[in-house]
């Protein structure tokens, strides 16, 4: 580690409350020029909120913030820009129908005497511009023309046009190919080179290891502390991120020997290969995969959001054929969406009608129109059942807190008596009070004998609720963990998530020294 | 909240306090035969082809889509109605006959409400099938019914329906014309159908939230082309309505009139982007129009004003509406400032 | 890289599409009548489609920007009706005022210029929707067309104010020994449409005009006002409709309170059948005049084909819904394709592609 090089971030103390959460709690982050910082920790330890923070978006309560030796109390996006603070998401947004020069260059075309547009010269900066950084482009090309790959190292590039002293990269790797990892990895390491700096965000420990230089680990809103990579290695790396073993929840198990749902030999090209799963009665089961391993597609899909591929799908003992929402609710399979906002509710319509959209046609009066007495009766039991904190079933969904919106979710699937339930990050974006709830009203599903297969990727919140943990990597189901055996543990689990086994004494050859 | 909620209830039914005050004005400035009730007849009776037409529009908009064809359906239909009707006459002054098959009314009315009940059937599989614009598809199909209006009529007005045709746009029971209280009748007919049934629930969830309905296992692309089949079945049942009281048919009929229903659903707090809004709200609206029109008309305002003025109701209508949102999301934001820190990263 | 030059060759030939339906309806036409392919018929398809072209460069702007402005039509028959009233004698229906045309002219472009800074204001700066509030601007203005007219045309306009969209440039001796006026709207047209784009192809605005169409929020970040790009986007598209209500007055010899009504979908329509995408981002303003000679040459040719005008109306609809469908084919097929890559790029899945399909 070079530290002759300047600071470029030095944040100190910060803190940050959300109604109901301590999002960060004294938080220190400090980068250095020509630094590959790499940013860990699990869904909710306050990686997001943290960088929201250095982007401007969110303001700290407490804290100091300094870029490039100039300090800032409070921040505006568009300060944080001037800054030299850049974000690349994931999934780069840019102009796609519009050429890679002028993407590059838009709002600040050169001229010619004339002040009209010279393309030459624009084509000719562009290329010159992207040479210097060593990446090579054809800047004639479409933006929508390029791979993702090429996207991503684009969107590196504008920012350091602007002159972007610091680079956030959000798990750009989720989508790409080893041989485009490798790319992306030398374009930044060459980068490096040149002095910027890059917060690395990643769930793939393993990239973490191939391409930081040190690593920031947070735990629930909280610094477990700053290590050189060098010094260090995949398990331990897990266990700061896992912290001590607490079980915050306690259950027993209601499992019966009856299966519910079957899947065998599930294989969609591109998505999962050779699925097999049992889920039985009264069971509880986790899934839980890295982004692409294949675990989000294998949700929806069930549900019949997606195509299913190839494979048997077997649910309670009869064959499971439905290919949209409504025959796979028909059939017993009900399914919470990651994204309640934009497939779980309808924001501006009343509790009560989110309630029962999935059973309107149970509600029927003889004229074949909706009987409103069974349906408050039946709306009012669940928000009863379920603890929904609403001042009354016809205030809009979307003025309730995202704890209350999320049970109120799990009342519309729960109404339609399902017997396998898919839950896809069910405690994502809510409070630790309503996560609780949720987990006994997950306890109190089982208990009745519906079947649960939670998708997360909160490797805690499965510890804590499930019967097994399946593991995916790569499509596949790689690892089985039951509930109880000392082989069980975090560490473990987010090994074999992050591709690595647990049998083995050496882990993963990719950590190259 | 008690006064947010105030402030809401007010907003949800401004429309009907701008009603009264401009009825109030028409009052004061026409005197007493603005409220006699010839005049208040006359207002409904203007009301009823566009309410007729601003149901169906209700409807497509809730479902969070354009129905810009059903004027183009209304005179196609008109058209070949009278067309199928007629006697055989040769064109003189623009005037023609049918094409001399003499049809009954009783096998004519169905042909002309299956047959937009099919046109609305077209748009919705264009629409929902091949994802193609609903702007464009419903601009282009009123482009193509009206120019096949013209095809059959050669632009010809043919004048002379027959009664039992007639009695629905142009009979009266009592002093009240059965196109008002069939109107009327409708209006509450939807509003209650809306309300209570499974369809309305669908149409509301897939205007709003198009995937969160996908994933309540509705099916978004069967309900709006629903959506669009009563839409085209209301443009039958307008032409039925309109020509019986002109007894004439005029290849021209209905121009104009997309707009009229649009603003009028607008005016009435139907919002463009669907699912929201109300078909009595959507009544407000219609009344208003026609309350402007009729009021302007009785004061001897040059009827070329009253596009004019129409316009500007809908421009003042529009940024009420506006300025609506942006206090609900207002209030919102306040409200739910809590779920916006832990939503950062979706 | 052979499937990428493919891909490259499709999306030459998708954006210049126009031109192989202008060609395939040259030739169509030519072998149907022989009076269609004449110098004189030429110079009469695109002198009469000048006004309609106009409105096109206009709307091209705005859709440019994924705007809409309806109003257009409205705003040429206001303007020409503005001029007329100010330049025609009493007793042809004018004010009896009887200014210089060429304030007259001046005039009509101010007021012009002032109805799209009122759309634009509107929607960039109290957040109407462009499509509804440009809607109401077109009763606005019909309205008030009806409503200061005297309630017929008023014709008989001055020579200069004419000349540009009726008068002649000079003359051409023809074979038979007749002369053949060139109009001065034919080159305007197209001198029109050659300023249209140079500017939205060479200056930093028109390039902004994109960026807003393709993507506002990445348009934003790289520093263009959005706002003030749409803002001015409707004062060029209010301009224009005065210019067109000029060719148009001029044309006719008359302003009537119908000038321009029911333009609004042909000019639509010649906008996207000449590439220029509903949804912002997309396509040039010589595509666009390929539209507009489209529509012209099919107006013309069905008319010398002895068509009834009925049916024109009819396959103007058909037109419409056809251009439509390839548009919405070539924004579907390049989203498909760069979704195709990237999932040949990856050996397991997208981390979300539902999102993206729907």
């Amino acid at each position: 580690m070079d530290t002759s090089q300047p600071v470029i971030l030095e944040m100190k103390g910060i803190s940050k409350a959300f109604p109901g959460v301590q999002a960060l709690e004294n938080v220190d982050l400090v980068v250095y020029g020509g630094e590959i910082h790499g940013l860990v920790g699990k869904n909710g330890a306050g990686k997001s909120t943290l960088m929201a923070i250095l982007m401007g978006i969110h303001q700290m309560d407490s804290g100091t913030l300094e870029i490039n030796g100039h300090r800032f109390t409070s921040m505006t996006p568009h300060e944080a820009l001037e800054a030299g603070i850049a974000y690349v998401p994931q999934q780069v947004r840019m102009m796609d129908s519009l050429t890679v020069a002028e993407n590059i260059l838009a709002g600040n075309l050169p001229v010619n005497r004339l002040g009209l547009v010279d393309w030459k010269a624009t084509y000719q900066e562009a290329q010159e511009r992207l040479h210097k950084l060593g990446l090579e482009l054809d800047v004639h090309e479409r933006v929508e023309g390029l791979g993702v790959v090429e996207q991503t190292m684009l969107a590196i590039a504008k920012a350091l046009f602007s002159n972007a002293k610091l680079i956030i990269l959000d798990e750009p790797t989720a989508a790409l190919s080893r041989v485009d990892i490798d790319r992306l990895f030398g374009f930044v390491r060459s980068l490096k080179k040149m002095g910027v700096a890059f917060i690395y965000i990643s769930h793939h420990l393993e990239e973490v290891f191939e391409i930081c230089d040190r690593v920031t680990v947070l735990r629930n809103g909280q610094l477990v502390g700053t290590y050189v990579v060098s010094e260090l290695d995949i398990p331990k790396l897990i266990r700061f991120m896992v912290g001590e073993d607490i079980r915050d929840y306690e259950r027993s198990s209601s499992k019966q020997d009856d299966p519910v749902l079957v899947v065998k030999g599930l294989t969609r090209r591109g998505h999962y290969e050779e699925v097999n799963l049992v889920v039985h009665k009264g069971e509880v089961v986790g899934l839980s995969g890295l982004a692409g391993s294949g675990a989000a597609s294998l949700g929806r899909a069930l549900f019949g959001l997606e195509r299913r591929g190839i494979g048997e799908i077997w649910v309670n003992g009869k064959p499971f054929t439905a290919r949209d929402p409504r025959q796979a609710l028909d059939q017993g399979l009900a399914y919470l969406p990651q994204d309640r906002y934009r497939f779980g509710l309808v924001g501006s319509r009343p509790v009560r009608e989110n309630v029962t959209y999935t059973i309107l046609h149970q509600l029927l009066n003889p004229a074949g129109l909706i009987s409103f007495f069974k349906e408050r009766t039946l709306v009012q039991r669940y928000i009863n059942d379920l603890g929904v904190v609403c001042p009354s079933p016809e205030q809009r969904v979307n003025l309730l807190s995202g704890g209350n919106q999320q049970k109120v979710v799990f009342a519309k699937l729960a109404a339609t008596r399902p017997s396998i339930l898919v839950l896809h990050e069910p405690t994502q974006g809510i409070d630790v009070r309503a996560k609780i709830d949720i987990y006994r009203i997950v306890d109190e599903l089982a208990s009745q004998g519906v079947a649960i297969l939670i998708i997360s990727s909160e490797v805690r919140e499965l510890l804590g609720v499930c019967d097994r943990i399946l593991v995916m990597y790569n499509g596949k189901i790689t690892a089985e963990f039951k509930a109880g055996e000392p082989v069980t543990t975090p560490e473990n689990i987010l090994l074999t998530i992050e591709g690595g086994n647990i049998y083995e004494q050496k882990q993963m050859d990719p950590v190259r020294s | 909240m008690s006064r947010s909620k105030w402030i809401q209830f007010v907003l949800d039914r401004m429309i009907w306090f701008i009603l009264l005050l401009v009825i109030l004005f028409f009052w004061l400035r026409a005197g007493d035969k603005f409220l006699t009730g010839i005049n208040l007849i006359n207002i409904l009776l203007h009301a009823s082809v566009l309410g007729v037409l601003t149901i169906g529009q209700t409807i497509c908009l809730l479902s969070g889509n354009f129905d810009l064809s059903a004027e183009g359906a209304v005179s196609l239909l008109t058209v070949l109605a009278a067309w199928l009707m007629l006697p055989y006459r040769e064109m003189t002054l623009a005037q023609a006959g049918g094409i001399g098959w003499e049809l009954s009314p009783f096998i004519v009315i169905p042909i002309i409400l299956v047959l937009g009940t099919v046109i609305g059937w077209i748009n919705g599989f264009l629409i929902t099938r091949l994802r193609m614009n609903n702007f464009i598809v419903t601009l282009a199909m009123q482009l193509f019914l009206r120019g096949l209006a013209f095809v059959i009529s050669l632009g010809a007005i043919m004048p002379g329906t027959p009664k039992e045709f007639n009695w629905l746009g142009g009979g009266r029971i009592g002093a009240i014309p059965v196109s008002v209280i069939v109107t009327i009748l409708l209006f509450l007919g939807f509003e209650f159908f809306l309300k209570y049934s499974r369809f309305g629930r669908e149409l509301y969830a897939v205007g709003a939230n198009r995937d969160a309905a996908r994933a309540s296992g509705f099916k978004p692309a069967l309900t709006i082309t629903k959506a669009y089949m009563i839409g085209g079945f209301m443009a039958g049942l307008a032409s039925w309505m309109l020509l019986g009281r002109l007894e004439v048919s005029v290849p021209t009929l209905g121009v104009g009139m997309t707009l009229e229903t649009v603003a009028s659903a607008v005016i009435g707090g139907v919002a463009l982007s669907g699912g929201s809004g109300s078909i009595m709200g959507a009544f407000s609206g219609v009344l208003l129009l026609s309350v402007v029109d009729t009021g302007l008309n009785l004061m001897e305002v040059d009827p070329f004003w009253v596009t004019g003025v129409r316009g500007l109701i809908i421009l003042v209508a529009l940024l009420l509406e506006v300025q609506k949102a942006r206090i609900r999301v207002g209030a919102v934001a306040t409200r739910s400032g809590s779920s916006t820190g832990t939503a950062a990263k979706s | 890289m052979e499937s990428n030059r493919a891909n490259r060759v499709f999306i030459f030939v998708v954006d210049n599409l126009i031109w192989v339906f202008v060609v395939v309806s040259l030739i169509v036409f030519s072998l149907i009548s022989k009076s269609f392919f004449t110098p004189f018929n030429l110079v009469n398809i695109l002198s009469r489609v000048a006004p309609l072209g106009l409105l096109v460069i206009g709307q091209s702007f705005t859709l440019i920007t994924a705007n809409f402005d309806l109003s257009s039509e409205s705003a040429m028959g206001f303007t020409a009706m503005v001029a007329a009233l100010l330049l025609a004698s009493q007793k042809n229906g004018g004010l009896g005022l009887e200014w210089n045309p060429f304030v007259g002219i001046l005039i009509m472009l101010a007021v012009g210029v002032l109805i799209g800074l009122f759309n634009g204001v509107f929607i960039t700066r109290l957040g109407m929707n462009n499509f509804i509030m440009t809607v109401a601007m077109l009763m606005v203005l019909r309205g008030a067309t009806y409503a200061i007219s005297p309630g017929k045309s008023v014709n008989f306009l001055p020579e200069a104010f004419k000349w540009l969209g009726g008068g002649a440039l000079f003359r051409v001796p023809l074979e038979n020994g007749k002369m053949l006026a060139i109009p001065a709207s034919m080159f305007f047209l197209i001198f029109a449409f050659l300023v249209a784009f140079a500017v939205t192809k060479y200056t930093r605005f028109g390039r902004n005009m994109y960026a807003v169409g393709a993507n506002r929020q990445a348009a934003e970040a790289a520093g263009i006002d959005a706002r003030r790009v749409i803002l001015w986007v409707y004062i060029i598209s209010g301009f224009c409709a005065a210019l067109a209500g000029l060719l148009d007055a001029g044309r006719m010899d008359s302003a009537t309170p119908r000038t321009g009504a029911g333009l609004i979908f042909p000019v639509q329509a010649a906008a996207v059948i000449g590439g220029i995408s509903l949804f912002g981002g997309r396509g040039n303003l010589i595509g666009a005049f390929g539209g507009v000679l489209l529509w012209g040459i099919l107006d013309t040719g069905l008319n010398i084909a002895k068509v009834s005008p009925f049916w024109i109306e009819v396959s103007r609809g058909a037109l419409l819904l056809f251009a439509m469908f390839i548009d919405a084919l070539k924004v579907s097929y390049l989203r498909r394709t760069a979704i195709r890559k990237v999932l040949s790029a990856s050996p397991i899945g997208l981390k979300d592609p539902i999102q993206q399909l729907e």
